[in-house]
């Protein structure tokens, strides 16, 4: 999506840093465990893509739905930024912005038991289901 | 009743963290000077982030530390500050001697 | 566009799997009652609403009234709310994500500052809206704590070196907004057009405010 740069390695040099061993080190010494995903201040990085991107759409309706659940009660930000972390490093770089907050909603929902897994695929294939007609009218 | 006031030195302790942390690493073990205070009745994000919005309420303070005791290789003008809120309970008295 | 869930968002093209999710999500949970579609229409329009405006305003006013400015540099959210921007908008507490808590750094000849927040991407909506993709990027957060005085030079903004670079790394529920300093060559401007040179980019702290040109100006 257009508000990731497409130039970074999902998967940044920390993780290769701290070895691709079969015999971990102790948790003291484990860089990859100690290491919080979303800690990337130093990091180093190319030169910024100043572009200016206009929010989508989806963009601005999700981050009102995550708010709203958190307006009502049902999360914290904070639980979503930790939720964020929790994706592991190569979502959390891979995926767009808004995409880490939907799906961290959904996994929240899911992991309190505030929706179900076949609730929410039902629901994911009726909207399909919807655009899919949508596209498929034929317009006057 | 705040164990810091403005103008304190301070060192940031090194806790291993897992998962999720809002004290980030490149200030870890690093000391600077309060320069302001910040409410006393923010819940901490080692509760927060886990769902006990009711958690521990922690003094909060604005830490100012110099680019070059953050960062061996810094090149910048060793005026160059970075400034960081930090709970107290990732605080200590500055180990070193006040320069 | 609606957010109601009987009408579809409009899409120009197939929507991504993420805007299904999020409408999948929305639609459960307001069938629930987890939240309500008022709820998100008001949001929304929260969203909508918020821009730089608002806080090239504030700097406006401070600059032009020093009594302001001292009110602005001691309580940024009292300020702000004095001339009708409220932050307790659009739930009564303020968002979620934003909290209401507002400082204000005022740049001087000796200190220019700057905003980040290296583990997410905290900004002050209220005053200056949505913040824009670089500033969120893996790539500003990474570097501008470290590199400061070479991020400011890929904005065209170079800070000379008797001058503190104070970077202000937004890691908990404070929200940060710079107070430029009033360009020379703005003697007798009204609010109106102070305000107009006072951009998002100023308030950040990766420019400063000019008075030779409005045209190509980065936001």
């Amino acid at each position: 999506m257009a508000d990731e740069d497409p130039r970074i390695s999902p998967v940044f040099d920390l993780v290769l840093r701290a070895g691709a061993s079969e015999t971990p080190k102790s948790l003291a010494s484990n860089e990859v465990l100690l290491h919080v995903v979303h800690d990337v201040g130093g990091q180093p990085d190319v030169p910024l893509d100043l572009t200016e991107h206009k929010e989508a759409p989806w963009e601005t309706r999700t981050h009102a739905t995550c708010e709203c659940l958190c307006w009502r009660g049902h999360w914290s930000s904070e639980e979503r930024r930790r939720g964020e972390n929790d994706m592991g490093q190569t979502l959390y770089a891979g995926i767009p912005y808004y995409g880490r907050w939907i799906l961290v909603a959904a996994k929240h929902l899911l992991d309190t038991g505030r929706i179900t897994p076949d609730e929410l695929s039902a629901k994911i294939e009726e909207v399909r289901a919807r655009y899919a007609a949508q596209a498929t009218e034929v317009t006057p | 009743m705040r164990r810091f006031k403005v103008g304190d030195r301070v060192t940031v302790l090194d806790k291993p963290t897992l998962f999720h942390t809002r004290t980030q690493s490149y200030c870890r073990g690093r000391t600077g000077v309060i320069v302001a205070l910040r409410p006393d009745d923010w819940v901490i994000p080692e509760d927060e982030a886990w769902g006990r919005v009711d958690g521990r309420r922690l003094p909060c303070y604005m830490i100012r530390f110099q680019q070059g005791d953050l960062w061996p290789d810094y090149r910048g003008p060793a005026t160059d500050t970075v400034e960081l809120e930090i709970f107290e309970n990732w605080l200590e008295p500055a180990k070193e001697a006040a320069q | 566009m609606s957010d109601d869930h009987d009408h579809l968002p409009d899409v120009e093209d197939t929507p991504n799997d993420f805007e299904i999710l999020e409408i999948a999500i929305r639609e459960l949970s307001i069938a629930k009652g987890y939240f309500s579609a008022e709820d998100h229409r008001r949001f929304m329009e929260w969203a909508e609403s918020i821009s730089p405006a608002a806080g090239a305003r504030m700097v406006a006013r401070a600059w032009v009234d020093p009594e302001y400015k001292k009110r602005v540099l001691a309580d940024g959210t009292a300020a702000a709310q004095e001339i009708g921007i409220d932050m307790t908008a659009p739930t009564g507490q303020g968002t979620p994500s934003d909290y209401i808590y507002l400082v204000v750094h005022e740049n001087t000849p000796k200190v220019h500052n700057v905003i980040v927040c290296t583990l997410c991407s905290c900004y002050p909506r209220w005053v200056l809206g949505m913040e824009p993709a670089w500033y969120k990027s893996f790539n500003y957060r990474r570097r501008m704590v470290r590199w400061p005085r070479q991020v400011l030079a890929e904005f065209g903004t170079i800070i000379p070196d008797d001058v503190e670079v104070r970077v202000h790394d937004s890691n908990q529920k404070t929200r940060y907004m710079v107070l430029p300093m009033r360009p020379a060559g703005t003697e007798g401007w009204t609010e109106e057009q102070l305000a107009a040179i006072v951009t998002r980019d100023t308030m950040i702290g990766v420019a400063v405010p000019r008075v030779d040109s409005l045209v190509g100006q980065r936001p």
